[in-house]
């Protein structure tokens, strides 16, 4: 098994930006365009995910020389869905209202490639602590990701933010259909490549420049 | 793969889905009861805001929507409104029990169930004496967030007001006395409005039009699947 060598800060990053869920692996597409029509949907779905997919990779990690690799995946499916089910059921229990506004994102986490992704990429292969510090950092990079999303979609959609209005005027109804999260989602992740591909042109100009000048002294 | 290998996994998933099957169900033992609780005390807190005027609502029997079972009761207003406050002996608790006296019926409250796009979608809907929806509230479901969820926003609740049966129909677009569909979500829509509301008022008006005085001393009473 190898396990990595990254710090964890290094791992949170990764999760953030190199491999961000939804704009560099394009995984959970599917409730990313589902629920982020406002600010306040797509951040409530975030901060689900940033819990489970930690208690995931988490757990995952905990018993991961117990689980035969055979039989890998549908032990992954149990932990994923057991702890969407005991959290679902505690904040029924004794979180009525934060329950009422999210309830129904935990229940829609169980569906989640990324959270398998994780337990079966990483997880399942490392310590403890570097899967805690990928879960966190996945987890966040699902957020920031909702959060960059929904912002534009409520705020060209419906004209607010966190429901509030802010911009009057016929606000562009296509943008909180699902149609419009497509779009979204598209643009942000093109828009996030071509900002990729600039900052590597230029990294590749100064290497040029100063490998230029090191043969100019020489 | 050899035997040995087969029951080895056999063993290995066998006691891991036990070990979490066994947590889910301590779970579920400790959090049910409550949940319970407090989904009856809310369906209670709802059932005062459905008639603002009613100063006493009274259960008149059960029916069974989708083979599930839910009430309806009669909002109340009454000639005399008797309050005596119990104490429990046990906890010390003041409780006031109220005795309504000489009691009118202005209108009838429904609970029924629609069903939706990805849950059964509980509803309560008050209507007055000639059938005509006041108000409705959604209690539980389980709709996508973002798109089914906006049923539980007032812009949509407030599309009911007034509404007798034969307009409890969803629309696509503009709608003047019907009800118009929110867009994305038009079988949330129409589950609530078809399934759930029109389904419950339509129940009532059988129930009630023409032997609602009779009925009204009865308790229980069964409705028909």
């Amino acid at each position: 098994m190898a396990h990595t060598d990254k710090s964890n800060w290094e791992l949170i990053k990764n999760g953030m930006f190199s491999e961000n869920t939804i704009f560099r692996m394009a995984i959970s597409l599917c409730p990313s365009i589902a629920v982020t029509n406002s600010l306040k949907n797509g951040f409530s779905m975030g901060i689900a995910v940033i819990f489970v997919q930690t208690m995931v990779n988490l757990t995952v990690s905990l018993i991961r020389n117990f689980i035969n690799p055979k039989i890998r995946i549908p032990i992954f499916m149990l932990i994923i869905a057991g702890y969407v089910s005991i959290i679902d059921m505690s904040m029924a229990a004794w979180a009525r209202p934060i329950y009422k506004q999210i309830g129904l994102y935990i229940q829609l986490i169980v569906a989640f490639a990324s959270i398998f992704a994780r337990a079966e990429v990483f997880a399942v292969k490392n310590r403890i602590i570097p899967s805690v510090a990928d879960g966190l950092g996945m987890g966040i990079g699902f957020f920031l990701a909702m959060i960059v999303i929904s912002f534009f979609r409520e705020l060209l959609g419906k004209g607010s933010l966190w429901g509030i209005p802010i911009v009057s005027g016929n606000p562009l109804l296509i943008m909180i259909l699902p149609a419009g999260g497509f779009f979204a989602v598209g643009i942000l992740m093109g828009f996030f490549n071509w900002m990729d591909a600039r900052i590597a042109a230029r990294k590749a100009a100064e290497a040029e420049t100063a490998a230029g000048v090191g043969i100019e002294r020489a | 793969m050899t035997t040995k290998d087969m029951i080895k996994i056999t063993f290995n998933l066998t006691a891991i889905y036990l070990v979490g099957g066994l947590l889910i169900a301590f779970v579920y033992a400790k959090t049910s009861p409550i949940m319970f609780i407090k989904a009856k005390e809310e369906k209670e807190a709802a059932l005062k805001t459905m008639m603002p005027d009613a100063q006493h609502i009274s259960k008149l029997g059960d029916w069974t929507p989708h083979e599930k079972h839910a009430e309806y009761y009669a909002a109340q207003e009454c000639g005399e409104l008797k309050i005596t406050t119990v104490s429990d002996e046990k906890t010390g608790k003041t409780k006031e029990l109220k005795e309504c006296i000489d009691a009118r019926d202005i209108g009838y409250i429904v609970e029924g169930f629609g069903k939706g796009y990805s849950s059964y979608i509980n509803v309560l809907a008050s209507v007055d004496k000639n059938f005509n929806v006041q108000k409705i509230s959604i209690l539980h479901h389980a709709e996508t967030p973002g798109l089914g969820d906006e049923i539980e926003k007032e812009y949509f609740l407030k599309r009911f007001e007034g509404k007798s049966v034969d307009n409890l129909v969803v629309i696509k677009g503009d709608t003047q006395d019907k009800v118009e569909a929110i867009s994305g979500a038009t079988i949330s829509s129409r589950a609530v409005t078809e399934d759930g509301v029109r389904n419950g008022v339509k129940m009532l008006t059988e129930k009630l039009s023409g032997g609602a005085k009779e009925e009204q001393g009865e308790e229980q009473q069964h409705g028909s699947h």
